[in-house]
């Protein structure tokens, strides 16, 4: 108690509120932004290395094909998950249904699946990979055919989260409004909804494709159980290759052909999102033509109807049923399980995600603040765009780029636990600092200031006023943050061999064509998380309750 | 006791001037409103005073001492805002109870602090209740009895009773101000309503592009405005420009193409160009030949019944329409085409030297509504002060 008042009273001078704020940002830009782009700088001081991979025209090739396969896959899936995305959101913001809560939880699962279990999973459902026994559909699919399956998975999630918030911001009386000036249904979301759609379809675009470009530990297994993964790659899958092959570890093309893959997905990724952010301040979804006739005969009959079948359908054949395939596996006898390897690396796993949620936190909510009550000011907006960086990166890249950086410090595979630790609040940061100043923006900026008038110092107007009106937001962020650490693969693997989280654990049993065991743990880790997830929903359930 | 004064403020948001060499001094126990158009700098000198803006230059001194650099919380000047700013997550009770809980006081002599603040407002039933299950009036009293129980003696209130149905905005100015005077506060109210201003303050502060142009008692600032942007903006006014032709004994002559009406002036040359003001309910409407002497004749355009007032608008010769308040009790006596005399007593019209930027841009309320009201060649003449003016230079220059 009395470290808070402590507190406190030092949070009434300014310049220890300034110190404090530039404390976040320079340990923001120190140990989340420079080493994710680290590796950047590498392309020059071991240029000897990387030029000896640039004459290589059998690597090239392979890098060459891994990078367009990654960003095509990633485009591919995005554009798909805007057409079925959009028909879901607006079911779930503008329908009531029975049921909806269910959808609407369903909607999230993938979210708490670790990519590598769907990974499984998906393989599991549409193909008929060797040493499994379950039957799934048994399709003769290509691998690349297979990662879009599997990458949509993921994705939706995002893409129909993103599109239904902003939805649910467009008031429905703008629609209601120009179908009394005559338009048809379909004319007026064209024409009027659909427009001003731009900024959910932005954030969502960013989402999809930084999601798709950076998955690794599903796409890996995916590879693996179609026995492709040492002929066809994508840009983190190659990556996590030449990491598992300790022949090629210490040779000289290793480090060339790892600096030059990582730096093409840094660079092309934090490209696309200047590209993308560009083209969505330019560019207009066409309105102005109409065609009233269409317009009239696609809004009656059967089709607003098939659209919707359709959509439903979707979701479940393509994104529901693959996801819980694994299930299966509880038909089977129940394998062998090494229990204590299992309970090691879950404890890694927890141990490394509470760890970065927590600094997440505790970086998060100053910088955060700034954000979110200097909307429009500059260095709140660099900032702003900062925070996106270790998002878009491909985490495999980002894991590479951080591991090089903190070598160049000495640190060795004796650190390797804080190295992942380090890793693991780089792409958690975003996920926790959006939410929470998502949360902030809400909150009437007056409340704070007459609690000050009313004679609290500014952190106890924090602590008493603003931390308990965004608990729950801030909650779900931090469940976020924590799940989409304990799935991650990539970045793991990059850091350090030595540090086996849950997704490792079973990536190797994989690697070791011990399927039901990789299973059985998957399950056990989902239970984990659909628990996490469950206590999430709970919260910001009651918190809408008591809004109403 | 609490003083304040204002020591030439000046603050600037990104070239945007929110307050330019503001001064003012407010006595003890007094109540003061300010009054002015949106954007002129009202809610940002409310913010210096209470610490949460602060100024680029200037001082603030509360009782004499400098707090310019002092932070909100021990300025003991808590605000009353337009949205209340209740803490949503904490009942009735525990907002009131937040300045005695986060000033430490004795916690007997909180609760009997609260207790009796609650009854005050008149909300001892609802202490357990959330602020989202109130209404808007009770809300406001709550937020009213949070900031008194704060202890503190200047309470600021931005707008207080802007989000609130009419009916209920005017019961509660009486209850404000003698509640105020009861605890003997300082207070500073910012408004933008002229009638809720002149109603509740001892004194007015009217304030443009963040400079005091006027601080007086609101007879003073309603019959004797110091400048023709306060006689059109507290109370409407009929606004004429011309040349000066007499002056002297404290009256000047104007003569408004052909016509010459007298008013209040001092100092003002024979051949300038000046802008004589005079309020509508000032405007006396007589039978033709029976108005007093210097009548000017006019045709009745348009009658507008309002209930407890009429307005009837008169087209005057090169004076252009006239607007006239009277008792709608003289409803009758006036019908559209017929012929009457205007006049008014000298000593209520004022007669100002033309303002160095154009009539027109003396009277512009703010950057956008000026810009649209111009366009528009139909402005009513009922709506704004803004539209009184514009469809009269429209008249008078044709």
């Amino acid at each position: 108690m009395s470290l808070l008042k402590k507190i406190d009273e030092i949070s009434g001078s300014y310049k220890a509120r300034n110190a404090w704020l530039t404390f976040a940002i320079v340990l923001f830009i120190a140990i989340i932004v420079i080493p994710a782009i680290f590796v950047v700088t590498k392309l020059f001081t071991e240029w000897d290395l990387v030029s000896g991979v640039l004459n290589d025209p059998a690597s090239m090739e392979v890098i060459e094909g891994a990078v367009w396969n990654s960003f095509s896959i990633a485009a591919i899936v995005t554009v798909i998950d805007i057409l079925v995305g959009l028909p879901m959101a607006w079911i779930m913001v503008r329908r009531d249904f029975k049921g909806k809560k269910w959808l609407d939880t369903l909607l999230d699962m993938p979210l708490a699946f670790p990519t590598a279990v769907l990974g499984i999973s998906v393989v599991m459902f549409w193909g008929a990979p060797e040493g499994i026994t379950i039957p799934g559909l048994g399709l003769d699919l290509s691998p690349y055919v297979m990662l879009l399956f599997l990458h949509i998975i993921f994705t939706y999630p995002y893409m129909v989260r993103s599109l239904s918030g902003i939805l649910e911001q467009i008031d429905v009386n703008y629609e209601t409004a120009a179908m009394t000036l005559g338009a048809s249904k379909w004319t007026a979301v064209r024409t009027i909804t659909i427009p001003l759609f731009r900024a959910g379809l932005a954030t969502g675009f960013i989402l999809c494709f930084a999601r798709s470009l950076s998955e690794t530990g599903g796409t890996y297994i995916a590879l693996t159980m179609m026995g492709v993964e040492s002929t066809f790659f994508t840009g983190p899958s190659f990556i996590s290759w030449l990491k598992s092959d300790p022949t090629m570890v210490d040779s000289g093309d290793y480090m060339g052909a790892m600096i030059l893959i990582s730096v093409v997905m840094i660079v092309l990724a934090l490209i696309l999102l200047v590209v993308v952010k560009w083209i969505i301040a330019r560019f207009r979804i066409p309105w102005k033509k109409v065609w009233p006739e269409i317009g009239r005969s696609v809004s009656r009959g059967p089709l607003p109807k098939v659209k919707d079948v359709i959509t439903v359908v979707f979701l479940i054949i393509v994104v529901l049923l693959p996801s819980f395939y694994i299930f299966a596996y509880l038909t089977e006898p129940i394998p062998d399980i090494d229990y204590g390897t299992l309970l090691s690396s879950t404890g890694v796993s927890f141990l490394v995600a509470g760890v970065a949620v927590l600094v997440d936190l505790i970086l998060g909510i100053p910088l955060s603040l700034y954000i979110a009550r200097h909307k429009g000011g500059k260095l709140a907006g660099i900032l702003d765009g900062l925070v996106n960086v270790p998002l878009i990166i491909p985490t495999t890249a980002l894991g590479f780029s951080l591991a090089l950086f903190w070598a160049s410090f000495g640190a060795g595979d004796s650190m390797a636990i804080v190295l992942v630790i380090l890793g693991h609040i780089s792409f958690t940061y975003p996920l926790v600092v959006r939410n929470l100043v998502g949360a902030i923006e809400e909150v009437n900026p007056e409340c704070e200031e007459i609690a000050m008038t009313l004679g609290a110092k500014p952190f106890r107007a924090f602590r008493t006023i603003l931390m308990p009106i965004i608990k729950s937001s801030v909650v779900a962020g931090c469940i976020l943050a924590f799940t989409r650490s304990l799935g991650e693969t990539g970045a793991t693997i990059a850091i350090s061999d030595s540090v086996s989280t849950v997704p490792i654990y079973i990536t190797n049993l994989v690697q070791d064509h011990m399927y039901t065991e990789a299973a059985m743990c998957s399950i056990v880790l989902i239970a984990i998380c659909f628990v996490l997830m469950m206590v999430v929903r709970m919260l910001t359930h009651r918190r809408q309750g008591r809004d109403a | 006791m609490p003083e304040i004064v204002l020591d030439d403020l000046c603050k600037d948001f990104d070239g945007h001037v929110a307050a330019d060499h503001l001064s003012l001094t407010i006595g003890d126990g007094e109540y003061v409103c300010i009054l002015g158009p949106t954007g002129a700098g009202k809610t940002t000198a409310m913010r210096m005073i209470c610490g949460l803006t602060i100024p680029d230059s200037g001082r603030v001194l509360l009782d004499g001492r400098d707090v310019t650099m002092d932070s909100p919380d021990s300025r003991n000047a808590t605000m009353l805002t337009q949205t209340y700013a209740l803490f949503p997550h904490m009942t009735v009770y525990n907002n009131v109870m937040f300045a005695p809980k986060t000033k430490g006081w004795p916690e007997g002599e909180s609760k009997q602090i609260v207790r009796s603040m609650l009854h005050l407002v008149h909300l001892d039933q609802k202490a357990d209740w959330v602020p989202g299950e109130l209404s808007g009036g009770q809300q406001q009293r709550i937020a009213l009895a949070r900031a008194l129980a704060s202890g503190s003696k200047i309470l600021l209130l931005d707008e207080p009773l802007r989000a609130l149905d009419a009916r209920l905005r005017i019961d509660l100015r009486k209850e404000l101000r003698s509640l105020a005077k009861e605890m003997g506060l300082t207070c500073i109210h910012v408004t933008h309503d002229q009638d809720e201003a002149l109603e509740m303050a001892d004194r007015i502060a009217v304030i443009r592009k963040g400079r005091i142009i006027q601080f007086g008692t609101p007879r003073e600032v309603f019959e004797n405005p110091a400048t023709p942007f306060v006689a059109n903006f507290v109370g409407r006014s009929n606004i004429f420009s011309g040349k000066v032709v007499g002056a002297g004994d404290g009256r000047v002559s104007v003569d408004v193409g052909g016509i010459v009406l007298t008013g209040r002036g001092d100092g003002m040359e024979p051949g300038s160009e000046a802008v004589l003001a005079v309020k509508v309910g000032f405007t006396r409407l007589s039978a033709p030949g029976e108005g007093p002497e210097g009548s000017v004749k006019g045709i009745v355009e348009r009658i507008v019944y309002e209930g407890a007032t009429v307005t009837v608008e008169v087209s005057a010769g090169s004076l252009g329409l006239v607007s006239s308040k009277l008792p709608s009790a003289r409803f009758e006596e006036f019908s559209v085409g017929a012929a009457v005399d205007v006049s008014w007593p000298a000593d209520k019209a004022t007669v100002f030297q033309m303002p160095a930027g154009g009539l027109e841009e003396e009277m512009r309320l703010d950057r956008w509504q000026g810009s649209s009201w111009t366009g528009s060649p139909c402005a009513s003449a009922i709506s704004t002060p803004s539209g009184t003016y514009r469809s009269r230079s429209g008249t008078a220059s044709t």
